[in-house]
Formats: structure tokens, C-alpha cells, sequence
């Protein structure tokens, strides 16, 4: 990989990075509501909303407001939530390791499950095996995770209440290190069988579609041809050769892993950034959408940024360019 | 000394409309340090024989008779795993159409000849890496290519590097697929002269699978003409080529302009190769035969001598001596 390639590729995700800030921008003062009406109360007089109106410098010219906006931005300043008036920053950040912890341990699962059992079923293609694996997996990735989750809720939540049915932790919280990890698993089973059970299908079917593809291909046939063994064959040759695809979509599927966290979380009341993001919406607190809204553009060019840059690394063929 | 004997070998597709015979009662002798062509149309099985030898069939290809016997082992009768390890590639080396994609895109083309030899034999990764930058050399690649990927290489040269990776275990016959198929005639002479250098200097045993006759007049000793999964003419590649008895044949010949003759309108055998899950009864070639009559219908004819010493041909219209009725194809 040469440096004009990187610098390259940071440059257009810099771009692009400044081109969604402006929308970010645009979206909410286009939308109807001064944001001063909605955190007061219609009874102040004029001259309060004069003073509020200065003190949140929406007196000033748009273009200085624009230029105000993108240096919060960047210096991550995102104010403070309409409804709590705490610090936006701070809201996200106490919520960050609830969601990283779901989503996190999801994904991998989702991943690991799935390419494994991709490549296992790629070999026994059209075996009686295979068909129910691939029937079971196009079922369940069809169904949308707030309906398993709430299968998932009424079943060993309420009728056989074995697992608890909201919260990150039980209240009052055990004491202790062990204690805690060990509450802390026992509230994520659930939650997290939901997004796997969901989630896993498409990273199976998109193994075993490309490892059956792979193993029709020529250099295959001369890998067997050598005399290599079944192992060597399948994981050497026709695995190597569709993990530069694969890991493409690992990273650009991160993103995609907030849309799950709004719904997941508001499934089983966790307490996380995708509810955070929900009920600012619903409260119509500009500044905490705002900030999500960049936060997530931001995880989205850095995922994309990462795909390309590693792309280079394991597929020979794109290096150089 | 007979290298490779097969007999009466049968290796049939099944598939659901039933079973495609792709390589029908075939038989033929390869002795040791000759090479063999075996020539015909695309759909003729003559591919199918190559995998069959190597036992690389799909799943639904099946062995159903005959044998191959390699030196004094019966090569369809060895278990999996030591036909794996001990022939396949070690003794029976296989040469891929290269120029299109018989080179994993994802791995250096030298790790994918050093992988050869170290599935064989007791060498370390140094050995194998150091032997596989000398075959490199030996087809005329500079060996500081070892870590190159294949798309980094000319089809010449991806072509050059597939021989290199089939001679890596000193195989004792090769099995060139189509080697020069996809390369422009230039390359396609280079490579064709890099297989027979190498054959003199190794005495090694091939076997040329190839639609183009004229690739297997320019590299074999012996030729088998197959047509519908059989072989209906055999013989020293001169022999065969010069004074071809079997219609088929004759039919292949005036299908090649020549290039010192004067020129002749380009004669092809009317009709299309036949479909391999019903042939015709007695002699397959019978439908499109200008010659045919009612007892090549019913009569299926027996590959045998006829006139020249070593020279088979499968045909009622060629008589014991060696006449040979002439074929004018409309």
C-alpha cells in the first residue's frame, strides 16, 4: 500500500465528513420550531426569549452560527440535552460501554458463527444437513430481531422466567468484581441471543455462497490436483481467496450495528445509546440528535475508511492503486 | 516399458436425465518417455479421461470399469488417502490450463509450487522455497518473481509457471490439459517449446489433451483420436496424421488449412458432436459419416491394426490391409 493511497482515501473521507456535517446543519434549521419555543414555556415574556435566544447565539447570522456549529463539532462540544441539561458528550459516553458491550459481543458472535458455519456447510453442499442449516438460517434472517426479542422476552422472561427482562444489571447491583461480570452476563444472554439468532444468517449465507463459488473455481481444482488434503484445500485455497470480501463487510457493518442498538435496547430497556438516541427524538432534543446523528456519520467514514485500508491488505490485487 | 496402461476404463456422469458416457471402454498404452496426444471436439471426454486418471471427478462422475495401472499399481482400486499422498502430483502432476485461472489470484505463485512439495515430501519450508525458485528458473522466470501474485505475470508466463508447479515432485507423467489454449500463437509456441525441452531433458511421459491437432503433431510420439467418449483412431503421430484411415479423422485433417498448399476451401464435418446421455447405436460416428450404412448402425466396430504396425482404427470401411475408403464431407 503506498501513502498516496491512504492520504487519498483520508482525504475523501474528510470530505465527505464535512459535507454530512453541513446537512447535519441544514436539517435543523429547516425543520419547523424555533428551539427556543420548545425548552420554554410559552408564557415568558419577550424579552427572556430575547436573552435566551443571545445566550444559545441564535441572534447571530447564519453563516457565523455555521461556522460556531463546526467548531463545536469538531471539538466534540455538543452542549447540553434540552430535557436533562447535562452535558451531551458526558450522556453518550456513560451509555457507550452498555452498547459496545451488546453490540460487541453480538457482532462476533454473528461473525464467527456464521463464517464457520458458512464454510463447514460450503463443503456439504446439498447434503440433507446443509439444506435444513440454510432453511433455518434464511427463516431466522428473515425475522426481524424485535420479534424474536420479544419471543425470546415472553418465553424465558415471563412464562419461564429464567432470565431477567430489562436492565443492564440488577438493582441494587452485587458487589464485587465476579459478582458483577457474572450479573452483567446473565442481563446480556438474552439481548444478545436475539441479535445473534437475527443476525448470524447473512454472514452464514454470504460464507456459503462464496466458498461454494470458490470451490467450483480452477485454482481449486489444481490445489486437489496437488495432492493437498481436504483442510489445506478448503481453508488455504478457497477460504483465502473470499476473506477479502469478507472482511470488507465486517467493517461495513459496524455502522449498521447502531440501527440494531435503537431497537434492541428499546426491547429490552437498556440503558444505551440507541435508546438515548430514541427518546431524544421523541423529546425533540436537537442537541442530543445532532451530536448522535455526527457521532454515527463519523463511525460510518472511519468503518468505510478502515475497510478500504485493509481491503489493501488482504487482497493483493488492490494494493498499489 | 508401458509407463501408464489403461484398459477398458469407463467413467460415467450421472446426472438426472441419466448417464452421460464421457469416457466409454478406452484403452491405451503410454510408455515410458513418450507423449501422447489425445485429440478431439470439445464435448468429446477427452477432459474427462485427464480427471479421471487423477481421480478428480465432480461427485457425480463415477469409475464403472476397466483399470490404470501406474508401473505395477492399480490406480483405481488405491485407497483415498494414499492415492493423495502417494500419486496425485508426487507421481501424476497435471498441467492446467494456467493463463485463465489455474493460479490461486490471493497467493504468490511461488508458494503455490513451494505448497507441492511440501504436501510430498520431507522438506522444510527453506527447501521447498529454495527448489521452487529453481523451477522457477528451469521455464525461464527469474526467480526473484517467487513473490510475485499471478496477476503480476504475463499469460505467457502464468502459463510457464503452472509446468514449473507440475514438475515440482519429478512426477513420473504429466497430464497437460489444454496448455496452450487462451495464449496468443506466439506464446503458444514458446510454452509448447518449453514442454518438449523439458520432456527430452527429464524423459518425462505426457499426455496432451488438446482440440488442436496441430499443438499435438508439434510436441506428441503417438496420438488417440477420441469422438464420443471413444477412441477410434490410434497410432504414431505422423502415421496417424499423414495417412488418417477413420473418417473422423480424415474429416479433422481437411478441417486444417495448409499453410504450404494451395488454397483449398476449409472442408468441416456437417452436424454437431452427439449428445453423450444417448449416442448412436453401433459406430457413434455413424450420423454424421458420409460413408454409413446400415451395419455401421447396428454394428459398433472394433478398435484393431490395420495396415501400418501400431496404427488402430475403429471403422467397417477400412479394410484389414489398411485401405481406406475416401471421405468427402459435403
Amino acid at each position: 500500500m503506498t501513502g498516496a493511497y491512504f492520504w487519498r482515501r483520508v482525504g475523501y473521507a474528510l470530505l465527505t465528513l464535512f459535507v454530512i456535517m453541513t446537512l447535519n446543519f441544514v436539517i435543523f434549521r429547516v425543520m419547523p420550531g424555533d428551539p427556543v419555543s420548545l425548552i420554554l414555556s410559552p408564557d415568558f415574556t419577550p424579552e427572556v426569549r430575547q436573552l435566551l435566544r443571545e445566550r444559545y447565539g441564535l441572534d447571530k447570522p447564519l453563516w457565523t452560527q455555521y461556522l460556531l456549529y463546526l467548531k463545536s463539532m469538531i471539538t466534540f462540544d455538543f452542549g447540553r440535552s434540552f430535557t436533562t441539561r447535562q452535558p451531551v458528550l458526558g450522556e453518550l459516553l456513560a451509555r457507550l460501554p452498555n452498547t459496545l458491550m451488546l453490540l460487541g459481543t453480538s457482532f462476533v458472535i454473528n461473525v464467527v458463527v456464521g463464517v464457520v458455519l458458512g464454510i463447514a456447510m460450503a463443503t456439504r453442499q446439498g447434503s440433507r444437513l446443509e439444506t435444513g442449516v440454510t432453511g433455518v438460517s434464511l427463516f431466522l434472517n428473515a425475522m426481524p430481531s424485535f420479534f424474536i426479542g420479544l419471543l425470546l422476552l415472553l418465553t424465558f422472561g415471563y412464562f419461564w422466567p429464567i432470565f431477567p427482562i430489562r436492565g443492564t444489571m440488577s438493582v441494587p447491583p452485587p458487589t464485587g468484581f465476579w459478582p458483577t461480570v457474572i450479573d452483567r452476563i446473565y442481563h446480556l444472554v438474552l439481548p444478545v441471543t436475539a441479535v445473534s439468532l437475527s443476525g448470524y444468517g447473512s454472514w452464514y449465507l454470504y460464507t456459503r455462497n462464496n466458498v461454494v463459488g470458490a470451490l467450483g473455481q480452477d485454482y481449486v481444482l489444481t490445489a486437489r490436483a496437488k495432492g493437498l488434503t481436504k483442510r489445506e484445500v478448503l481453508y488455504r485455497h478457497a477460504f483465502r481467496s473470499v476473506l477479502p470480501p469478507i472482511v470488507t463487510l465486517i467493517f461495513l457493518s459496524l455502522p449498521g450495528l447502531i440501527t440494531g442498538a435503537v431497537i434492541t435496547e428499546s426491547i429490552f430497556s437498556l440503558y444505551g445509546i440507541g435508546r438515548y438516541l430514541i427518546d431524544a427524538t421523541l423529546q425533540q432534543d436537537y442537541p442530543v440528535v445532532q451530536a448522535s446523528f455526527f457521532v454515527i456519520a463519523l463511525a460510518v467514514l472511519i468503518c468505510n475508511l478502515l475497510a478500504d485500508l485493509v481491503y489493501g491488505l488482504v487482497d493483493p490485487r488492490i494494493r498499489l492503486r | 516399458m508401458a509407463q501408464l496402461v489403461v484398459e477398458n476404463l469407463k467413467m460415467y456422469y450421472h446426472t438426472r436425465n441419466g448417464q452421460v458416457r464421457a469416457v466409454d471402454d478406452i484403452s491405451f498404452t503410454l510408455e515410458a518417455g513418450r507423449a501422447l496426444g489425445v485429440v478431439g471436439e470439445s464435448g468429446c471426454g477427452k477432459s474427462s479421461l485427464g480427471l479421471t486418471l487423477l481421480r478428480l471427478l465432480p461427485s457425480n462422475g463415477r469409475v464403472v470399469g476397466g483399470s490404470v495401472r501406474l508401473g505395477s499399481d492399480e490406480l483405481m482400486a488405491m485407497e483415498e488417502e494414499a492415492f493423495r499422498k502417494g500419486v496425485r502430483w508426487k507421481r501424476l502432476a497435471m498441467v492446467f490450463q494456467g493463463a485463465m485461472n489455474a493460479l490461486n489470484p490471493v497467493l504468490t505463485v511461488g508458494s503455490q509450487i513451494a505448497e507441492a512439495i511440501l504436501a510430498h515430501e520431507k522438506a522444510t519450508k527453506e527447501e521447498a522455497v529454495e527448489r521452487a525458485k529453481k523451477l522457477l528458473e528451469m521455464v525461464g522466470i527469474n526467480p526473484a518473481r517467487y513473490s510475485h501474485y499471478p496477476h503480476e505475470f504475463s499469460g505467457g508466463m502464468k502459463q510457464r509457471a503452472v509446468i514449473a508447479m507440475a514438475l515440482a515432485c519429478n512426477p513420473e507423467v504429466v497430464i497437460a490439459d489444454e496448455p496452450t489454449t487462451a495464449l496468443d500463437v506466439m506464446v503458444q509456441a514458446q510454452v509448447l517449446k518449453a514442454i518438449s525441452d523439458l520432456r527430452q531433458r527429464l524423459g518425462l511421459s505426457m499426455i496432451l489433451v488438446s482440440h488442436d491437432l496441430s499443438v499435438v503433431a508439434q510436441t506428441c510420439d503417438d496420438v488417440a483420436v477420441m469422438y464420443a467418449g471413444k477412441i477410434v483412431e490410434y497410432g504414431p503421430v505422423e502415421e496417424v496424421l499423414v495417412n488418417p484411415k477413420h473418417p473422423y479423422t480424415q474429416g479433422l485433417t481437411q478441417a486444417f488449412p495448409d499453410i504450404r498448399a494451395e488454397r483449398a476451401p476449409i472442408v468441416s464435418i456437417p452436424g454437431t458432436p452427439p449428445n453423450l446421455l444417448s449416442p448412436p447405436s453401433g459406430c457413434r460416428f455413424h450420423p454424421r459419416c458420409p460413408l454409413a450404412d446400415a451395419r455401421c448402425a447396428a454394428e459398433e466396430p472394433v478398435l484393431e491394426e490395420k495396415g501400418a504396425p501400431g496404427h488402430r482404427v475403429a471403422c467397417h470401411y477400412v479394410s484389414k490391409s489398411g485401405e481406406v475408403a475416401e471421405v468427402k464431407f459435403a
